[in-house]
């Protein structure tokens, strides 16, 4: 009894939340007459259904059912009919002439029979699914630790790659699904309940109901210019039919770097600067010993907390929730910080008319730190920090980086809006109409400040700096579409047609001024009077900058397309078209068309196969379809004027304003078009305890956007180049994915293994020779290019020389091709192009940041109140270019690996004599590290706590757990992370990054 | 409901009919804050912009062929300079012919030549469209016109027949237009500027450095002297001359220094301001050739040669107006040098080099910055005065050549009567050799003398011994880039 008080109280809560909810529901009193009573189960587990609603026909009157699944209902005369629903069962229409105890059985829908997965624009019935679809849910979507939810993602879906550029927080992960398919954005897009977005940097990962990864062309071809780096569909939670329920869940841990790189001590320093310069140091035992790692890196706790109330009433289904985020750094002085609120609202005005709203707030707020990793990693350990007056020490060539962190101030601030709303409705037997207004809404406004000081001549800022810039951007999206649902005979239709409008814009602005005339945040503000110039006079801001981001200012318009035809469950027909119009290209270009055919075969389901009773499911599908790709430049088919130009004139010679045609754009430019073909099959062993997908996938994009040269007689200038669709790259590989689930006992365990295969190949350049045959990238910090572009080479692929050894004697020297720097101890490049000479020429490809293979693999495991999970992931194939151990002119510190040098014949193959720079640092395979990696992703223990205990504290479910993030990392690289992302062009180049954590945390999840 | 139904699908119908109607302006979205090339230039002020950005090539480094002084490198005055290993793969080869179509900086100075005739084009082609004053259109077109000319002349000097661009529009696949073909034009827009282009008092003070009218006389005088045409040399230099707009400056140092920056001797030079980069106004010219080490106020390269110190006249002050010394003090400055480059050069035994910078790119102060202050002369009087004398003489008139031959020596004896005496004779071929010598010692080191050497057919001789080949060293390769990204349409010059 206690209990149904305690559900009666939280039914009025979830009241009254509805009326916080500006929800208003009318009840209409009606004459009684008699009154209907009885219990609702289903057919399929006789178990009785609590929260079913039951409407008197032609009414809006109606009842749901309490906790027993019981119901009582006053009726009037001449109302004849109850109607009883329930989300996942079939509509049942029930007369009560003459009765007045109504039980009834609902059946399951069809569709609920089977998973159902969420598509672009709809749903669909597994089994009705031609295309290649990955899928994650609520559970494992919580179970990583990070700001961004995509990174649950990692080593869960076969096909998609994510690495994080750096551990900084709030930092978006690179996300790649089938390869690298373009030198411009490789990026997919997101779909948040509709809307379509770059990024979910704003969700909590809790208010996340499930993420499909949409890989194949029968699957994205319905976002037609857009989905050709794939489409990830995010689906926010909704109120579920039944009574209020509170979750709550909390999650705090502790950060720490997961390894350090092993460098050299001071006195094993001073022995290598004694070997380089010999008597540098007369007392090796002497020197400071700093660890400048140890100075930077710290412990850093994160936290996560996040409310929510959900359910659903007769007139309106409704989820609300408010979050919290909060990660530290390792490294002082940054941190991210962000409060999510949702409102996820359904309101089902009457039997064929719903209203529905997906809102999102979140404000967040970032600390950016200095990139002191890179300064830690060089600076040498004989120097102490501070000298004997406290004040920073002197730290040659990099600057001291306790000092770089103290005096940096640079902040983030944001304001995130997200969400749609729409209206949907049946407009006649089977035909749903819905249309949609979707926002994506943000505000940024950056801060940062540096102060007077003085550490050294090189690390010293005279005059204080301000700079302050805002971001806004907004983009708008109306989607009209039409669907079409209907079963009869053997015969299922599913068809979409639909028409969409998206507007995107954005305006920056940007203020600097020099010399504030206090230092304090309170004076962090861009006014001239606080500005002063070097005589103390008023000065005016000395920069001002207002423009859009020119990536997003376009509009979008759309026709969509598709049907979706199953005979007898057995064969499978998708057709699907989208035609889009986009204002970033000419007139002439404008519009392009995305078509997508698709077969399956449920082959399990053919009366032959009826005697293999082992096998549960087999599928075979195959899908072909040109999509594209859209994030280009929008300003590249514009011929620019250049005016930042000036001219010198007069007897007093001043700068006179000039302006004139600059950069060419090419009007021609259009899509980058992806065309994939995919052959899947999905099976299923022992009532589907085992499953099995397999995927083979062959993506070509065409038409890539690449600036190529033009005849210099067009005036635009030494090395400016124009854009012109003209490259060509393939993807292809294979996907696996195996999962095993069974029970024994008291023991519900399962596991899922994955693997992708990835070939990434560059078909077509701009040239096939000269210049336009390769495309230069991935700068080091300073400024060499270890990257290029080449048909027959993976994107990106790593330039340098091949080593061959060290030279041991000088005879070896004499005889062997060599550049004049190199001396006996040195490295040996390998004479590429055989010409017997040492040069630029004889640089070659020397590795892939591309890897062959990603894996992952998760298992869980359930004893009674026990939880365990364990989630590995990795990849192998990929190489690493240590960029940060090359960029060295001057005496920095060492990897510790320099200690096996060579001292004379024999004594290394691969390890120089040492030498603060020059040519062993000259980029080559030396600095090539094997990229691959194991890592044990995540390990969770939990525990629920028994419900008796829980009822006396009104607690429905309580769950505690222990968690490790990134507990340890095999791999050869002696870097922080072998996970290095950047963009397509410099990808797996380690140019000091800020360390990814190990996150241990505990946390506690209430239902109540 | 049906009613409701039927009133729900007229909402929609007349949704769907207003949003259709209105998509065609929904994706025409203009570039932000952006000018194009569709809405510029279009009105006044756009075509003074337009005007003034075609003097902007002139300060980029790359306008300096390609950025290094190569034409005094190639001469017999000057050699690459810098210290021994700096550049040698890249500016070396231009020391001793053994550059490449592939040499660094040729592209360089192809593409930039390139842009400003683009932005010359712009004038010419969009401003007359533009409602405006007639008088100042005009001149716009006229220094449009100016620039548009000199560029082509650098070009045509260089590499003979280039692809003729007269338009903001060009063709994908230009081909070579003949180098007769390439003077037409140069010579009509040359004649159109100093038509319409006023002269140097008639401009604001403000307006001083812009093209006049004896600019685009004097570089006629310099075309026509350079296709050996000394009637119509003469008319245009003597127009210079009549003109009563230019005179020779008192002081030699200040032909090209500093207190001569748009002087009387100056007919049209490069203004520019001392600010370590081009684009607040600097001109790295003088920067690449400045004293390297201390001060430090350059690269150090284009270092005078000892066989151009050793042929001036004894007591030629010339000398010390054209190379700086180890040593030297110049207002307190004192020439230290750079400690990676050798005191002395010999080769083969003879001192053919000592370490000495040019002493006409000199800027006063110590550091890097002022140089990037050098007003690059173009053309001054004195060259006018010389390219009459020479004309004259080739026409038969050496009297009257000695008049204006006399003023620049008698100007550089600087009142010292024991120096440089007043030339007599009258023997049209001995003047001629004089005149030459003159121009060598006048003009040395301003990038003048590879093209007299080529222009009077004397190139392989002097240069013969430097690497010089004939037939082939009188024009430049076509950058090897251009060739390839053309296709093929460009072909390359004889014997490279």
């Amino acid at each position: 009894m206690l209990h149904k008080i305690q559900i009666l109280r939280h039914l009025r809560l979830g009241a009254v939340l509805t009326l916080i909810l500006v929800m208003a529901i009318s009840v209409v009193g009606q004459a009684q007459q008699r009154t209907i009573t009885g219990t609702v189960t289903t057919s399929d587990t006789k178990e009785t259904l609590p929260g079913a609603s039951i409407a008197i026909k032609g009414t809006t009157t109606g009842t749901i059912t309490d906790i027993d699944g019981n119901f009582s209902l006053n009726v009037s005369e001449g109302q004849d009919t109850l109607v009883f629903s329930y989300v996942g069962y079939e509509t049942q229409e029930v007369g009560i002439k003459e009765r007045d105890v109504v039980n009834i059985e609902l059946q399951p829908t069809r569709v609920s029979l089977e998973e159902v997965v969420v598509i672009g624009y709809g749903t669909i019935r597994k089994s009705d699914l031609t295309g290649s679809v990955g899928s994650v849910k609520a559970d494992d979507i919580t179970k990583v630790t990070a700001s961004n939810p995509v990174q649950s993602i990692q080593g869960r879906v076969s096909g998609v790659q994510i690495a994080s550029p750096s551990g900084t927080p709030g930092e978006n992960p690179v996300v790649r699904i089938r390869g690298v398919g373009t030198f411009n954005d490789a990026s997919p897009i997101y779909v948040v309940d509709g809307v379509i977005l770059n990024d979910i940097s704003f969700l909590n990962a809790s208010d996340i109901e499930s993420m499909e990864i949409l890989k194949d062309a029968s699957a994205t071809a319905i976002y037609g210019s857009r989905g050709a780096n794939g489409v990830i569909l995010v689906t926010t939670k909704k109120g579920k039919e039944g009574k209020t329920i509170f979750n709550f869940s909390s999650e705090v841990g502790v950060q720490d770097i997961t390894n350090k790189i092993d460098l050299l001590n001071g006195k094993e320093f001073a022995k290598i600067y004694n070997v380089i310069e010999p008597g540098h140091f007369n007392n090796v035992d002497a020197v400071s010993n700093t660890d400048w790692q140890d100075l930077i890196f710290s412990r850093a706790p994160i936290q996560n907390y996040q409310l929510s109330a959900s359910g659903a009433t007769e007139k309106m289904n409704y989820y609300l929730s408010v979050g919290y985020f909060n990660q530290q750094g390792i490294i002082d002085k940054s941190s991210y910080e962000r409060i999510t609120v949702r409102l996820n609202n359904v309101y089902h005005l009457t039997d064929f008319l719903r209203f529905g709203n997906n809102i999102s707030f979140a404000p967040t707020n970032q600390q950016f730190a200095p990139n002191v990793t890179f300064q830690a990693y060089r600076a040498q350990p004989v120097i102490e920090p501070f000298n004997e007056d406290g004040s920073y020490a002197e730290v040659p060539g990099v600057g001291n980086p306790i000092a770089a962190i103290e005096y940096s101030n640079s902040y983030r601030k944001g304001l995130r809006g997200v969400g749609d709303v729409y209206g949907e409705a049946t407009i006649a037997k089977d035909f749903v109409l819905k249309s949609s207004l979707g926002i994506d809404a943000g505000y940024y406004k950056n801060t940062s400040f540096l102060p007077v000081f003085y550490v050294s001549p090189q690390q010293q800022n005279e005059l204080s700096e301000l700079n302050k810039s805002t971001n806004e951007n907004t983009s708008l999206l109306w989607e009209n579409t039409l669907t079409f649902d209907k079963e009869f005979g053997k015969h299922y239709i599913n068809a979409l047609a639909g028409y969409t409008m998206q507007s995107i814009r954005s305006e920056n602005f940007s203020l600097r001024g020099e010399n504030i005339i206090r230092e304090g945040e309170s004076f962090w503000y861009i006014l001239p009077t606080n500005i002063l110039d070097d005589g103390n006079n008023v000065n005016t801001v000395s920069s001002i900058n207002n423009t859009v981001n020119n990536d997003y200012y376009y509009s979008l318009l759309s026709y969509l397309f598709r049907i979706n035809y199953t005979y007898n469950n057995k064969y499978i027909f998708t057709a699907t078209f989208r035609r889009d119009g986009s204002s970033k290209f000419s007139e002439d270009n404008r519009y392009g068309n995305f078509p997508s055919l698709a077969v399956g075969w449920n082959v399990a389901q053919e009366n032959f196969m009826q005697d293999f009773r082992f096998l549960s499911r087999l599928k075979i599908r195959g899908s072909w379809g040109k999509i594209g790709n859209e994030k280009i430049p929008y300003l590249a088919r514009f011929s620019q004027i250049q005016n930042d130009i000036i001219s010198i004139f007069g007897v007093d010679p001043s700068t006179i304003a000039a302006a004139s045609y600059g950069l060419l754009g090419n009007s021609d430019l259009k899509w980058e078009t992806t065309t994939q073909l995919d052959i899947g099959m999905e099976v299923g062993f022992l009532n589907d305890r085992l499953t099995g997908e397999f995927d083979y996938y062959h993506k070509v994009t065409d038409d890539i956007l690449l600036a190529l040269s033009i005849p210099g007689y067009f005036g635009n200038g030494s090395g400016q180049r124009v854009f012109f669709n003209a490259a060509s790259v393939l993807n292809r590989g294979f996907e696996i994915n195996l999962s095993w689930r069974d029970k024994i006992g008291e023991v519900k365990y399962g596991f899922t293994a994955l693997g992708t295969t990835v070939h990434n190949e560059v078909l077509e350049m701009g040239g096939t020779s000269g210049v336009d045959s390769v495309l230069v990238g991935g700068y080091l910090a300073n400024g060499q290019a270890v990257t290029r572009s080449k048909v027959g080479l993976p994107i990106g692929s790593f330039y340098g020389y091949e080593t061959d050894g060290i030279f041991q004697t000088q005879a070896e020297l004499d005889a062997s091709p060599h550049d004049s720097q190199a001396g006996v101890g040195d490295l040996r490049f390998v004479d590429v192009n055989g010409d017997g000479i040492i040069n630029n020429l004889d640089r070659t490809f020397i590795g892939s940041p591309i890897p062959d293979f990603i894996f992952g693999f998760n298992f869980d495991l359930s004893y009674k109140n026990f939880d365990f999970s364990l989630g590995i992931q990795g990849q192998t194939g990929n190489k690493i270019f240590n960029g940060k151990e090359v960029v060295r002119p001057d005496p920095y510190n060492f990897e510790a690996h320099v200690l096996d040098y060579w001292r004379g014949p024999g004594t290394s193959d691969d390890e120089p004599r040492p030498s603060f720079g020059g040519y062993n640092y000259s980029p080559s395979d030396k600095y090539i590290y094997n990229g691959s990696y194991l890592r044990i992703r995540n390990i969770i223990l939990g525990y629920s706590l028994p419900e008796a205990w829980m009822q006396s504290v009104y607690i429905q479910k309580a769950r505690i757990y222990i968690k490790v993030d990134n507990l340890y990392t095999f791999t050869n690289y002696t870097g922080y992370s072998p996970e290095i992302g950047g963009d397509e062009l410099s990808t797996g180049i380690d140019n000091g990054i800020y360390p990814i954590t190990s996150v241990y945390s505990a946390g506690l999840n209430l239902t109540f | 409901m049906k009613n409701t139904i039927k009133k729900y699908s007229l909402y929609i119908t007349l949704a769907l009919l207003i949003i259709f109607s209105g998509c065609k302006d929904f994706l025409d979205v203009e570039p932000q804050g952006k000018l194009t090339q569709e809405n510029f230039p279009v009105t006044p002020a756009d075509a003074l912009l337009a005007t003034n950005a075609c003097y902007t090539t002139l300060r980029d480094w790359n306008y300096h062929s390609g950025g290094f002084p190569i034409l005094d490198i190639m001469s017999d005055d000057a050699r690459k300079g810098s210290n021994p290993s700096d550049a040698l793969s890249t500016v070396g080869p231009y020391n001793d012919f053994s550059f490449t179509p592939t040499q660094d900086g040729l592209d360089r100075w192809w593409t930039q030549l390139y842009v400003g005739i683009k932005r010359a084009n712009v004038v010419i082609e969009k401003v007359p469209e533009i409602a405006m004053d007639d008088a100042l259109k005009n001149r716009y077109i006229a220094e449009a016109k100016f620039i548009r000319g000199l560029l082509y002349f650098d070009m045509v000097r260089a590499w003979g027949g280039v692809p003729i661009v007269t338009t903001t529009d060009p063709e994908l696949n230009l081909t070579r237009a003949s180098a007769e073909d390439v003077y037409t034009l140069i010579l009509s827009d040359l004649k159109n500027a100093a038509e319409n282009l006023p002269n140097t008092s008639d401009y604001e003070s403000i307006d001083v450095g812009r093209a006049t009218k004896g600019a685009a006389n004097a570089l006629l005088a310099r075309v026509y002297l350079f296709r050996g045409d000394f009637d119509n040399a003469e008319t245009y230099a003597m127009a210079v001359i009549n003109s009563n707009q230019y005179s020779l400056e008192a002081n030699y140092i200040d032909a090209n220094g500093i207190n001569g920056n748009n002087g009387s001797e100056s007919v049209f030079e490069i203004g520019a301001l001392q600010v370590g980069s081009t684009s607040a106004g600097g001109n790295q010219y003088a920067n690449t050739q400045g004293v390297r080490g201390t001060p430090n106020k350059g690269w150090g390269f284009n270092r005078p040669t000892e066989n151009l110190r050793n042929s001036f006249e004894s007591g030629d002050p010339r000398v010390e107006g054209t190379i700086i010394d180890l040593g030297d003090v110049i207002v307190d400055i004192e020439i230290l040098g750079d400690a990676s480059t050798p005191d002395e050069t010999y080769e083969d035994g003879n001192l053919v080099e000592v370490e000495c910078y040019n002493r006409k790119v000199w800027v006063p102060g110590v550091t890097t910055i002022s140089n990037w202050g050098h007003h690059r002369r173009l053309i001054r009087y004195a060259d006018v005065l010389l390219m009459a004398a020479e004309a004259l003489n080739e026409n038969n008139k050496p009297t009257e050549a000695l008049v204006y031959l006399n003023m620049v020596r008698e100007r550089a004896r600087g009142g010292n009567e024991d120096i440089l005496p007043d030339i007599t004779t009258t023997v049209v071929a001995e003047l001629r050799n004089i005149i030459y010598r003159e121009r060598r010692h006048e003009l040395a080191m301003e990038g003048i003398r590879f093209w007299d050497l080529v222009r009077t057919g004397r190139a392989s001789q002097v240069l013969g011994p430097l690497g010089f080949v004939q037939g082939k060293h009188e024009l430049f390769p076509i950058p090897q880039s251009e060739i390839d990204i053309s296709l093929g349409n460009l072909t390359q010059n004889p014997n490279w």
